[in-house]
């Protein structure tokens, strides 16, 4: 197992004509956690599509370890089809195994386990559009914990999240980092991004990329979000909150 | 014993035997099928591709060559009709589907109504259980079996994407080769099934079964089950009143159909565990979660 | 072939001709109103909800326009109700909607059985006739094309607004429900206006694909009116002569040649931007 997980030179990438993503750089090794900031159409998704396999970058390369686990966001998923944890968690198992057959033995181990990680071991039969905002979040980690997977991509998993639920995800996080894994999270939460290890703001292309004492400064802040951010300063320091705008459409 | 005599009746009828067979076979996989037309919205779509199959069946009515040709080739041309003028986005889909089914079905009539046509217009728009043939109920057996088969090999791919198409693509399908997989179905499951109950009808046996069981199902696979077997005794009931009232056979079937889904949807459990245990809810894709 | 003068000449081609001229000028001016609205299905679905309603009117003696209209303006009702007024979003008339529509069919054909010698009356309602207009017939005809141009005069700048913006439209207040009411009661009265010439099924082929086709080469509303007006027109005439020289029903021709003349124009302008 090499100690660099994910390596992205120079990355570009796009829909059309016009790239909606440039000039991406950075590196994580075992263990790190990466936070992804910027604004809603920033490129953060496309990011996380082109290091799925999902979307072909323009330009540049990368370089991943396997194949990365997704968490999507609840808002993406269909709360009436007639699923249970247990089912959504046997999604995950879909990725290695034949999909054709009926889940084994093994897979359907490993996603009870997987939803008795993030505490819903209880919960297991219970239809996913009954459980609470944070448990489905909850539910839809289990699907990723269950691909075994080096690199995990996280699509704001703490967005609408309880605050107990919230504590246990950022646990499993915790356990998967000493575990050895890469976790990149995409968020809208500037304050929570100085607990990671790095940091990565996007903009439609790289604005910073480093620890977060170095690009959490204002000029990156600003550069990243521009309009839609209030800088509060207080005595000890500058405390950024950032305003987004309710955009439809993902 | 009267009421045992009464019903079994149509089975000593060859003729009714057979449309019992073809209407199982059939309904077994539409009513299966059906789970995936309505959770992937794709009713419209059945009901366009039914409607404007017409001119394929009247010319093989005419030309004396087999129904299901001739529904076969009415639907491969009506899909591509209609994906055509569907697209056009001054109109907009509906309109545009519109516009392709209404010239079909107009086609077809002015092919079957000329006067030179033999008078087989009823049969091909309301359905001819009673005139099945070998090779019907050989293409009924195939859809089963065939089709059957798909269902079972995709379904957890079909669950994943119905469920979070990004996650499923996530995983290593693609939500749309899956989606052409279920047209392709469809429009096979059309085809077979317009013999029996006709252009006009046929999207009774698709749709029906799966409003029937929507509120009782706890999960995929028992609701396509419960389809089938909804669609099966549909059925047997549609040709027991046609037998015994001397009504249409095929219409009968659709209203025994109709009236499933409409008593199915009627009897819904409890409201505490029907809220919770419903679907499709609502129009909307998926709901805000809290705090959003 | 025979001489197009005969539609001017022999007595009943002349009846279906004003039918059908008449029929046109709705076609024109509520067809324009049913495209912009994307009301296309709603269209259709009350023509054909209309179907067992005809038959049990033929067999009770009821007049089957007082049947048609009962029924259609009933589901005109119940669409309103239902929420889904204009049908905005065109394939959100629901997998209900449908399973009715089925229903109503077979409910008329298993009628049609006990109520009908042999098939040709049930064709005759499901594709229209030549032959079998009245002047009942002709009289709702021109009062539908009456009020059709009034009410659009009068109420189409609100289904414009309505149509534009629909959340908005409760800000306009209650007579802006009341004037999308109006338009979903008039293109269901206009739906069983145009049964006894073009048939239950084909009532798109004179209200909606003139309009279609005249969208396919203007966007003011006042062209698209105007547009429609003669495409029907041009449309009704020349199917009602292919009618006759086929010797079937005018719906059928009415309808092949709407769509191949709107599939034409979508294929030879293109797909504009928006």
């Amino acid at each position: 197992m090499s100690a660099t997980a994910v390596r992205v030179e120079q990355l570009a990438a796009g829909y059309g004509s016009e790239p909606v993503l440039e000039h991406v750089t950075l590196e994580a090794r075992a263990g790190q956690s990466v936070c992804v900031l910027g604004p809603n159409g920033g490129g953060k998704t496309t990011l996380f599509r082109v290091l799925l396999g999902e979307l072909e970058p323009t330009a540049g390369s990368v370089e991943l370890s396997g194949r990365p686990a997704y968490m999507a966001q609840t808002e993406r998923t269909r709360l009436d089809f007639p699923v249970t944890a247990l089912d959504v968690a046997l999604m995950g198992t879909l990725a290695a195994g034949r999909w054709w057959l009926p889940p084994r033995r093994t897979e359907r181990d490993a996603a009870a386990v997987a939803l008795e990680r993030v505490g819903l071991g209880d919960r297991a039969g219970v239809r996913f559009g009954e459980l609470s905002g944070g448990q489905r979040q909850r539910a839809l980690l289990a699907r990723a914990l269950v691909q075994d997977a080096r690199v995990l991509l996280l699509d704001e998993p703490l967005s609408g999240v309880d605050p107990a639920s919230a504590r246990l995800i950022n646990r499993v996080f915790d356990e998967l980092r000493s575990e050895g894994r890469v976790l990149l999270v995409a968020s809208h939460d500037v304050e929570s991004a100085r607990s990671f290890d790095l940091v990565l703001c996007l903009n439609r292309h790289q604005v910073a990329f480093g620890a977060p004492a170095e690009t959490l400064n204002r000029a990156a802040l600003q550069a990243t979000y521009g309009h839609e951010l209030i800088v509060l300063e207080d005595g000890g320091g500058t405390r950024a909150v950032t305003v987004q705008h309710h955009e439809h459409g993902h | 014993m009267e009421v045992l005599d009464f019903l079994v009746d149509p089975l000593r009828s060859g003729i009714d035997r057979r449309a019992l067979l073809e209407l199982a076979l059939v309904g077994g996989f539409c009513g299966a099928l059906g789970f995936w037309v309505v959770t992937e919205r794709l009713a419209y779509s059945a009901e366009s591709l039914s409607h404007g199959l017409l001119p394929g069946l009247v010319l093989a009515a005419l030309a004396g060559a087999p129904l299901l040709l001739g529904a076969a080739g009415g639907a491969l041309v009506a899909a591509a009709l209609i994906a055509f003028a569907a697209r056009d986005p001054r109109v907009g889909p509906d309109t545009g589907t519109a516009v392709a089914v209404t010239g079909l079905v107009g086609l077809g009539a002015l092919l079957a109504l000329a006067p030179e046509s033999p008078q087989r217009l009823e049969e091909l728009l309301f359905g001819d259980p009673l005139g099945v043939t070998d090779g019907d109920l050989a293409a009924a057996a195939v859809l089963l079996v065939l089709g059957g088969a798909a269902l079972v090999a995709l379904h957890r791919p079909l669950s994943a994407a119905a469920f979070d198409a990004g996650g499923a693509a996530a995983v290593g399908f693609r939500p749309a080769l899956l989606r052409l997989v279920l047209l392709v179905l469809l429009a096979a499951a059309v085809a077979v099934a317009v013999q029996g109950l006709g252009t006009l009808l046929v999207l009774a046996v698709l749709i029906g079964p799966p409003l029937a069981v929507r509120h009782h199902a706890r999960s995929p696979a028992r609701a396509m089950l419960a389809g089938a077997a909804v669609a099966v005794l549909a059925g047997v009931v549609g040709i027991e009143v046609s037998f015994h009232a001397h009504s249409a056979a095929g219409a009968s079937v659709a209203l025994a159909l109709c009236t499933a889904a409409a008593l199915g949807s009627a009897l819904r459990p409890s409201p505490g565990a029907g809220r919770r245990g419903a679907w499709p809810r609502s129009r909307r894709r998926a709901q805000a979660s809290p705090g959003r | 072939m025979p001489s197009p003068l005969d539609l001017a000449d022999l007595p009943f081609l002349r009846e279906a001709l004003l039918e059908l001229v008449l029929l046109a000028v709705t076609g024109g001016v509520l067809g324009a109103w049913i495209v912009l609205r994307r009301l296309a299905f709603f269209s259709h679905a009350a023509g054909s909800a209309t179907f067992p309603g005809l038959v049990a009117a033929d067999a009770s003696g009821v007049s089957p326009t007082i049947a048609g209209l009962a029924v259609a303006l009933g589901y005109a009702g119940g669409v309103q109700r239902a929420g889904r007024a204009a049908g905005e979003g065109g394939r959100d008339h629901g997998e209900a909607t449908a399973l009715l529509l089925v229903a109503a069919l077979a409910t008329g054909v298993i009628l049609a059985s006990d109520v009908f010698e042999s098939g040709a009356a049930v064709d005759r309602l499901l594709f229209g006739t030549l032959l079998g207009l009245d002047t009942a017939d002709l009289v709702l005809s021109a009062v539908v094309a009456v009020i059709a141009a009034a009410g659009a005069v009068a109420l189409g700048r609100t289904w414009s607004a309505v149509g534009f913006d629909p959340d908005g439209a409760d800000a306009l207040g209650l007579s802006a429900a009341r004037a999308d009411l109006s338009l979903l009661v008039l293109v269901a009265v206009a739906a069983v206006a145009a049964i006894p010439a073009v048939g239950v099924l084909l009532v798109t082929a004179i209200y909606v694909l003139p309009a279609a086709a005249a969208r396919m080469f203007t966007t003011s509303i006042r062209g698209l009116v105007a547009c429609a007006l003669g495409v029907a027109l041009a449309e009704g005439i020349v199917g009602l002569y292919l009618a006759y020289w086929l010797d079937v029903p005018a719906g059928p021709p009415v309808a092949m040649l709407g769509a191949l003349v709107c599939l034409v124009l979508a294929a030879a302008t293109g797909r504009s931007a928006a």
